[in-house]
């Protein structure tokens, strides 16, 4: 018995071995090796990188550096971001997936692809459909905007405009995704409780409240700590559609950390900045795990 | 049992160190992949991804079928990758190209850590001669007296105008402005807001970075000053105000243009003059606009000036077998007789023998870019100008879509890069 045991264990850290090795090499290996450069001086074209300790770190949170505003205003325009957009990804994808549950079923296939089709293209492609959806002056909206002599929005050039627009491109791209997730969490909801809630004469939104978001509440949260860190790292749609602007009101921490490592060249500082802005996704996971799970008990 | 146990052991170091094993022979081929073959072979680097890359892959194919002695390889790497590429390769000192193009922006950064050798010996086993070049190309190559970069091309701001529209508009299409009155004076007159075509549409993001230094250079003005940030000189204010005001005052822009706002403008016709890069040459031609090219008019108030870039053939200080050197120098001399070809992606090569040819004088916008050689001007001499300009670029955005007035704008742009530049 023991040794079959022991057998078993072994055949399945065999089938965990492949993860592991990509793990460690595209993962843990340049996580360690991102801290170990957080700690240098490391200017990508000089051959010497000099140790400096939690220097970097220290930079970030001084405010006579540079980097401590490159920092503070990335991670300022990234959190506006992901408090703009997670709430809309979680309440339209279950929206979209309630939506297509009560569809015929013939129909319910088709509908399905159509909603998930864009999350498949690449954020270039996002970019530029909306780009010329938006465009201020020739673009689709503005133009049935003045057929109607209704004023123009300069939808990517003008503050609150230009998060509006990036938000909702980012919710036409990959709300597909939060969409197929809840439909299959929904079909997993018994019929027999909404039958005897239906029975104890239930309205549609008692039922919703009482049966449907209870039974869904784990992939709930699954999306939203998902949603969360997608949000977080936000990068392509300010980087082509506003260019960070206007001025650097759309520039986001990503955007930062790139122009730090290959504008500046300084792989140490972008380094540190990275590790904090993880650091940062980590604990507000764990925040987001503990309050959900607290109200569980209760 | 116990056989099988280790046996599945065994396996999963022999899986391990097989990968392991795999990595490293990996790394091998691809760290020697620069010295493959002899060094007869030389590899040639240039991040030309656009319409351009066919053009020097002919050029780089005639001459490898030119001779047999030397052998140049071509590699395109994607233009937005082209420098961290490059730089990767310079921080591992392996991998990289025996010769490559830079921009003159970039050139500063490189000498200061330098990563490429001074060419002068090399160019004069070549001929290649000074007086082979245009003036401003052949010193956009130099850093402190000392020659850096053989130059390919010069690419200045050129100006672009739509002749129907001029037509429409009562004006010559044959005589395009040359200087601010006339230029306003047409862009007023090509302005007709009813059918939303405009004089003259203000980009507030790309190009602005030639747009606006070469408005600042035509009033006399700099950039930099002592090395340091001089953004809100009395000239730079002049040139940031006369290109608000064309929004704000004189009306010829609409407001708040987007990314690109401007270039689609112009592709629809109703835009009817435009600054941008030689290279949107090919896009014109694909959408069968009736326009024309011509020099930057005179925007500012002092001078005639234009801001511009150029490519360089540049050596890496790493790359020491002579034979390799020779067949670099053999190669550039090659070029630098050849580059008609390069001439027909719409770009004017800096070599005379080309743009002086009567060839290159037939072409329609070439001769206009090359008109613009003498009083060009490149970006500052200074390390990362990249990084340095981009509080300018910001505050410049937010001026010209009226979210601040110019004065404060360059004001904020030069505390920020100062800031920057003493990090």
């Amino acid at each position: 018995m023991n040794k079959a045991n022991r057998k078993s264990q072994l055949t399945s850290s065999l089938f965990v071995l492949p993860y592991l090795l990509l793990f460690t090499v595209f993962l843990l290996i340049p996580i360690i090796y991102g801290i170990w450069m957080s700690l240098h001086n490391w200017d990508l074209l000089s051959p010497v990188h000099e140790f400096v300790g939690l220097k970097n770190y220290l930079n970030i949170f001084d405010p006579a550096s540079y980097l401590n505003n490159l920092f503070f205003t990335g991670l300022k325009n990234t959190l506006l971001f992901v408090v703009f957009s997670v709430p809309l990804l979680v309440v339209v994808g279950l929206g979209l997936a309630l939506l297509i549950n009560s569809l015929p079923a013939r129909i319910r296939g088709l509908f399905r692809t159509v909603y998930f089709i864009p999350y498949s293209v690449s954020v270039s492609v996002v970019a530029i459909i909306w780009l010329w959806i938006l465009d201020t002056n020739s673009g689709l909206i503005n133009q049935y905007l003045q057929k109607f002599n209704l004023p123009v929005i300069a939808w990517l050039t003008d503050m609150p405009w230009a998060w509006i627009s990036l938000v909702i491109a980012t919710l036409w791209w990959t709300i597909g995704f939060n969409m197929i997730i809840f439909i299959n969490a929904l079909n997993d909801v018994s019929e027999e409780l909404y039958e005897a809630g239906a029975l104890d004469g239930a309205s549609r939104w008692q039922r919703f409240r009482f049966i449907t978001l209870p039974s869904i509440k784990p992939i709930m949260l699954f999306v939203l700590i998902t949603s969360t860190i997608a949000s977080f790292n936000i990068y392509g749609q300010p980087y082509l559609m506003t260019r960070g602007g206007p001025g650097d009101s759309t520039k986001v921490l990503l955007m930062n950390i790139v122009d730090e490592a290959f504008k500046q060249r300084q792989l140490g500082s972008a380094a540190a900045m990275s590790l904090l802005m993880a650091l940062m996704m980590i604990i507000i996971s764990v925040i987001q795990f503990r309050i959900s799970n607290r109200k569980g008990v209760e | 049992m116990k056989k099988k146990k280790w046996l599945g052991i065994a396996m999963t170091a022999v899986l391990a160190i097989g990968s392991l094993a795999a990595c490293s022979n990996d790394e091998k081929t691809t760290g020697s992949s620069s010295g493959k073959g002899d060094s007869s072979t030389i590899t040639f680097w240039a991040p030309f991804s656009g319409p351009d890359g066919p053009r020097m892959k002919s050029i780089v194919e005639d001459y490898n079928k030119s001779q047999s002695e030397y052998k140049v390889d071509f590699q395109i790497v994607p233009q937005s990758d082209y420098y961290k590429t490059v730089d990767l390769s310079f921080s591992g000192q392996k991998n990289g190209p025996d010769v490559m193009i830079m921009h003159r922006d970039q050139l500063p950064t490189y000498v200061e850590k330098k990563l490429v050798k001074d060419v002068t010996e090399t160019a004069e086993k070549a001929g290649v001669k000074e007086e082979n070049y245009a003036e401003t190309a052949w010193e956009g190559g130099q850093i402190d007296g000392k020659q850096y970069g053989i130059p390919l091309d010069i690419h200045p701001l050129v100006f672009y105008y739509n002749k129907d529209l001029f037509k429409q508009a009562g004006l010559d299409p044959e005589k395009p402005p040359t200087n601010r009155e006339e230029f306003l004076d047409a862009a007023k007159k090509l302005t007709d807001s009813s059918k939303n075509q405009y004089g003259f549409v203000v980009p507030t993001l790309w190009p602005n970075q030639f747009i606006y230094p070469t408005v600042l250079f035509q009033n006399g003005g700099e950039l930099l000053k002592d090395g340091k940030p001089n953004y809100n000189s009395p000239e730079g204010v002049e040139a940031l105000t006369f290109l608000s005001d064309l929004v704000k005052k004189e009306k010829v822009s609409p407001a708040n243009v987007q990314q690109d706002g401007e270039v689609t403008l112009f592709l629809q016709g109703k835009n009817a003059m435009h600054l941008n890069g030689p290279w949107m040459m090919e896009q014109w031609d694909k959408a069968k606009l009736n326009y024309g090219v011509a020099p930057v008019p005179q925007l500012g108030t002092k001078q005639q000036a234009v801001y511009a870039n150029a490519h360089n053939f540049v050596i890496p200080a790493s790359v020491k077998d002579e034979k390799k050197l020779d067949a670099t120098t053999d190669f550039l001399k090659y070029v630098a007789e050849n580059t008609m070809e390069w001439a027909k992606s719409g770009q004017a090569p800096a070599s005379k023998a080309v743009y002086e040819s009567a060839e290159f004088q037939k072409m329609k916008q070439q001769p206009q870019v090359a008109k613009q050689f003498e009083y060009a001007k490149f970006a500052p001499t200074v390390s990362n100008w990249g990084q340095i300009s981009e509080p300018l670029w910001q505050e410049v955005n937010l001026a010209l879509l009226g979210k601040k007035d110019p004065q404060k704008a360059l004001d904020d742009a030069t505390k920020k890069a100062e800031q920057l530049a003493n990090k």
